[in-house]
């Protein structure tokens, strides 16, 4: 947790508690039923977390108890590796702390605030402290009841008490009681989130009972435990000013220079020292008076023309020279402005495409497994594109599920997800619906989207999602994220119109084959009058006629020979 | 007033109705069917194409014939199964008729053979509108009528005069039946004349001109076979003249009201009709020609206060032209009214804007048309081709 000392050291710590304790719609808890689901999703996303840094398969059961009008008990229980007894404050009571905040890394939650927030969020609507029964699969289970001291922003155990663990049970149960809530069967409330959650989560077993007392399971669809995310460097094409500023403060690099090569990615010794000249260049060109020429430089650095840049000023050296000693001195004396030049010149710079190895899909198959297990359809596809980069600099991934027909009712949904989780609110403003409304789906086979079976579920993956609010449920409209969700659906897509076409073709081909067959027994009984043979042998010849045709038409796969009657 | 009178020809062909011809066309037909199915070939039928794009008019002959273009029926073919089936079930269904000797009109053939099918919710026929044209497919496919399979058309028309006819076991004359006459039925096929005492048949578009004459006494006194259509000719009528000429030699004389539609139930007895193109050998008859009523008739009968307007607008005016004028002019183009006579006729109405029907003569008198108009006409050869 020393990291995030040394970080709350930038922040009044007594105001941290208290200003979400004044904006808890800034978490997610507005209205009565987003609130719950807020709250549930911050426990199940913990124990989905849990659960795969330590490799366990999760197991994950929600309880909501209705306790009285808009009062309920939210149980969630998990099979995660419990939290050791020193840290239950710490995950529950503080906000800003947890073991992925502020670092450059994939993750479902919202920077450690999640679970104190919610624990905060029942404490402020009940009164109530949140009960915490963890095991680490030790000797012990200890309950706790756990509250957040908001002024000092710290968590407060009130009650504790031990028991021997005589199982060998290891996992976590938090109960949170709250008030001005509200189950309900919406596609915004607690089921529907699961159910979203259980798709994209198949390796996990997800667990709803409802508080009329309906138990209703999700269950595992898929053995493979995802891979825990790893941090990744930033970018120089993604950071700002401020990035740079306060990396510099926290870095144990004794140098700019070596500050440079070792907190970011794709910069090298030798990309340092392109670096020094850009930035004496830009110092340069700063310098010139005539709006018109200073243009042309711009457009010739942006070019990458820096050493003819740089030759056109008189005595450049010098200021080459001041520019390197800067990189030669401790990163903890870069100055604000130097870290603007520093930006600048990397916006004029080329560097690879930033490392993608930090970003975690869901994968085809698993997107498979997930929409097939909980969805049943009769059809599903999907689709994961190789990662791509926005802003230049921000590494990103597009997924793509199609589920068609089988239990699916009539009517198209749009299950959108971030980094694996349900966004359910303000899908208006979302690029992903922009995007799957955009698509002609016509070309694929669907005449009325809106009537048919059709479930699309999309997953942007990311280091940092540029979400449109502080709610975190709608992405922005970014033209390469739109573009690669469009190309994601589109290819999806063309395997569900092949799948459209062949069901079509061999439907008819069946209606065809029942037309025909229909009136075998009455030509057999017209052509038994007429020639008088057997009425049963003159029907073996037609059906041998007819099987025999419409198995040389299945080989081929072509229509069966349509003459019009007056051709 | 010199007195033409008009004689019998010399037969032309001899009746030759032969069930065992229908029988022996159905065993063909079914045999190859089952030696293709058997063979695992796709069975069909062809049937010459039904429509004005199958018909032309052979000049030789004077007769509308069917051309030789066919279409074929396929058993494994979505759009023709139902119709092979339905062929199938009406042939099996005449085979039965023609070797039990029973005749069953066209309604009792289409109720005798529509069924559910087992298994569907699908009916052999929904309409009678689909087993009549199966019926005719067979005639055209067979080069057989209709009568001769032993399905029949309503009846309508009958004929009155001095003819004895002879009808399975009976036996008697047409002009000893009452005022009435003799119904004509739907088949004449198995008809005798063994005694024919008239000197030609007159062909009358409607029943209440006919009864007029019979009244008169016009077939008595000008020994002639009143022949009443009622309206379009019926098949059997239409057969029934055919035979009277060509087996009797009688020749035909037809007498309709003086406006497009009696021409054209004229134009449909001597050269056959689009529908029945193929039948038209045993149907037609090029020879009969046209007494009246004719649009010279007004002028020299007096009869321009009896006439009645075209319906329709005439090819000069706006939306034009429509209704008689539109026929009118399409008949001009019939390719066995290119004669100066005709097309004289035809032009005049156009000009004039007239109809005259047959019983306008009754302004005259009632008897002027027995006594005056029509033996004038006929014995004076008047009449056109």
């Amino acid at each position: 947790m020393a990291e995030a000392n040394q970080l709350f050291r930038e922040f009044k710590i007594q105001s941290v508690s208290e200003f979400f304790r004044r904006n808890a719609a800034m978490l997610g808890y507005t209205g009565k039923v987003r609130s719950l689901t807020t709250l549930v999703h911050e426990a199940v996303t913990n124990s989905l977390d849990a659960c795969e840094e330590a490799g366990i398969p999760p197991y994950v059961r929600v309880e909501i108890e209705e306790l009285g009008d808009e009062h309920y008990k939210v149980v969630v229980e998990d099979n995660g590796p419990g939290i050791p007894e020193k840290y239950i404050t710490h995950v529950f009571g503080k906000m800003l702390a947890g073991t992925k905040a502020h670092r450059n890394i994939q993750s479902r939650g919202q920077q450690g605030i999640g679970i104190s927030g919610a624990v905060m969020f029942a404490q402020i609507t009940s009164g109530k402290a949140t009960r915490v029964i963890t095991s680490t699969g030790g000797d012990e289970i200890i309950e706790a009841w756990v509250k957040i001291d908001v002024d000092k922003n710290e968590g407060k155990i009130v009650k504790k008490e031990k028991h021997p663990n005589l199982k060998g049970w290891r996992g976590t149960r938090i109960e949170l009681e709250v008030k001005n809530v509200k189950y309900m069967r919406s596609k915004q409330g607690v089921y529907w989130y699961l159910k979203l959650t259980a798709i994209a989560n198949p390796h996990a077993h997800i667990e709803l009972i409802e508080p009329d007392g309906k138990l209703i399971v999700f269950p595992r669809s898929s053995d493979y435990i995802p891979e825990p995310p790893v941090e990744m460097k930033p970018h120089p094409k993604g950071v700002m000013t401020d990035d740079v500023y306060r990396l510099a403060k926290k870095t144990r690099k004794n140098t700019v220079r070596r500050f440079l090569i070792g907190e970011f990615s794709r910069i090298s010794d030798k990309k340092v020292d392109e670096l020094i000249e850009y930035i004496a260049a830009l110092r340069l060109i700063k310098t010139v008076k005539d709006k018109k020429l200073q243009e042309q430089y711009y457009q010739r650095l942006m070019e990458g023309d820096v050493k003819s840049v740089l030759r056109a000023f008189k005595g450049y050296t010098k200021v080459v020279k001041q520019v390197a000693k800067l990189m030669e001195k401790p990163p903890e004396k870069l100055t604000w402005h130097e870290a603007e030049e520093i930006v600048e010149a990397f916006k004029y710079m080329k560097f690879l495409a930033p490392p993608t190895h930090g970003l975690r899909p869901i994968g085809e198959e698993n997107i498979e497994k997930g929409l097939k297990g909980i969805l049943k359809p009769e059809f599903v596809t999907a689709v994961t594109r190789p990662p791509k980069v926005y802003s230049g600099g921000i590494p990103f991934q597009v997924e793509v599920g199609i589920a068609y027909g089988g239990e699916i009712p009539a009517g198209f949904d749009l299950y959108r997800y971030a980094n694996r989780v349900p966004l359910l609110f303000d899908a208006g403003s979302c690029v992903t619906t922009q995007a799957a409304r955009s698509i002609d789906w016509k070309r694929y086979k669907i005449d009325d989207l809106d009537r048919a079976p059709l479930v699309l579920m999309i997953n942007v993956v990311s280091v940092h999602v540029p979400y449109t609010g502080t709610g975190k449920q709608s992405i922005a409209s970014v033209d390469e994220i739109y573009n690669e969700i469009r190309l994601a659906i589109m290819d999806a897509a063309r395997r569900l119109q092949t799948y459209l076409s062949g069901k079509h073709r061999r439907l008819a081909q069946v209606k065809r084959r029942k037309t025909f067959e229909k009136y075998v027994p009455e030509i057999a009984r017209a052509l038994s009058i007429l020639t008088g043979e057997p009425e049963e042998k003159i029907r073996e010849y037609f059906i041998r006629f007819i099987e025999s045709r419409f198995t040389a038409v299945e080989a081929e796969d072509v229509p069966v020979e349509e003459v019009a009657e007056n051709a | 007033m010199p007195k033409v009178k008009i004689h019998r020809e010399k037969p032309k062909e001899k009746f030759s109705y032969d069930p065992k011809k229908v029988l022996k066309m159905l065993d063909e037909h079914a045999r190859r069917i089952l030696e293709d199915i058997k063979q695992g070939k796709n069975p069909h039928f062809d049937i010459p194409t039904r429509g004005l794009s199958n018909v032309y008019f052979d000049e030789k002959s004077r007769l509308i014939r069917m051309g030789d273009k066919l279409s074929r029926r396929y058993f494994l073919n979505v759009a023709h199964a139902r119709k092979f089936m339905q062929t199938l079930l009406i042939m099996a269904y005449v085979k039965r008729l023609v070797s039990e000797g029973k005749h069953a009109s066209l309604r009792e053939a289409y109720y005798a053979n529509k069924h559910t099918i087992p298994g569907t919710r699908e009916n052999t026929f929904e309409d009678q509108s689909e087993s009549d044209p199966i019926i005719e497919d067979l005639e055209r496919m067979f080069g057989v009528l209709r009568e001769e399979m032993h399905i029949t058309a309503d009846r309508r028309g009958y004929i009155y005069g001095d003819i004895v006819i002879r009808d399975g076991e009976d036996e008697f004359n047409a002009s000893k039946l009452g005022s009435g006459g003799w119904a004509v039925p739907g088949t004449v096929e198995h008809i005798q004349f063994p005694e024919i005492n008239v000197d030609y048949a007159l062909v009358v578009e409607t029943a209440a001109m006919a009864d007029r004459l019979i009244e008169e006494k016009y077939p008595k006194k000008e020994n002639a076979l009143i022949i009443a259509t009622q309206g379009q000719a019926s098949r059997g009528v239409r057969r029934l003249i055919h035979r009277l000429h060509y087996e009797e030699g009688l020749p035909i004389i037809v007498f309709t009201d003086g406006d497009p539609y009696g021409w054209y139930i004229y134009s449909t007895i001597k050269q056959g009709s689009i529908n029945l193109a193929y039948l038209s050998d045993k149907l037609a008859t090029p020879e009969a020609k046209f007494v009246g009523m004719t649009m010279d008739d007004i002028k020299r009968y007096g009869l321009e206060n009896v006439t009645e307007k075209l319906k329709g607008i005439p090819p000069n005016k706006k939306g034009g032209p429509t209704g008689d004028y539109k026929r009118i002019l399409e008949e001009m183009n019939y390719p066995w009214f290119q004669n100066k006579e005709w097309q004289r006729q035809l032009q005049l109405a156009l000009k004039w804007g007239v109809r005259i029907e047959q019983q306008a003569l009754a302004n005259k008198s009632l008897e002027f048309v027995a006594k005056e108009y029509l033996p004038e006409k006929i014995n004076n050869g008047d009449l056109l081709p």
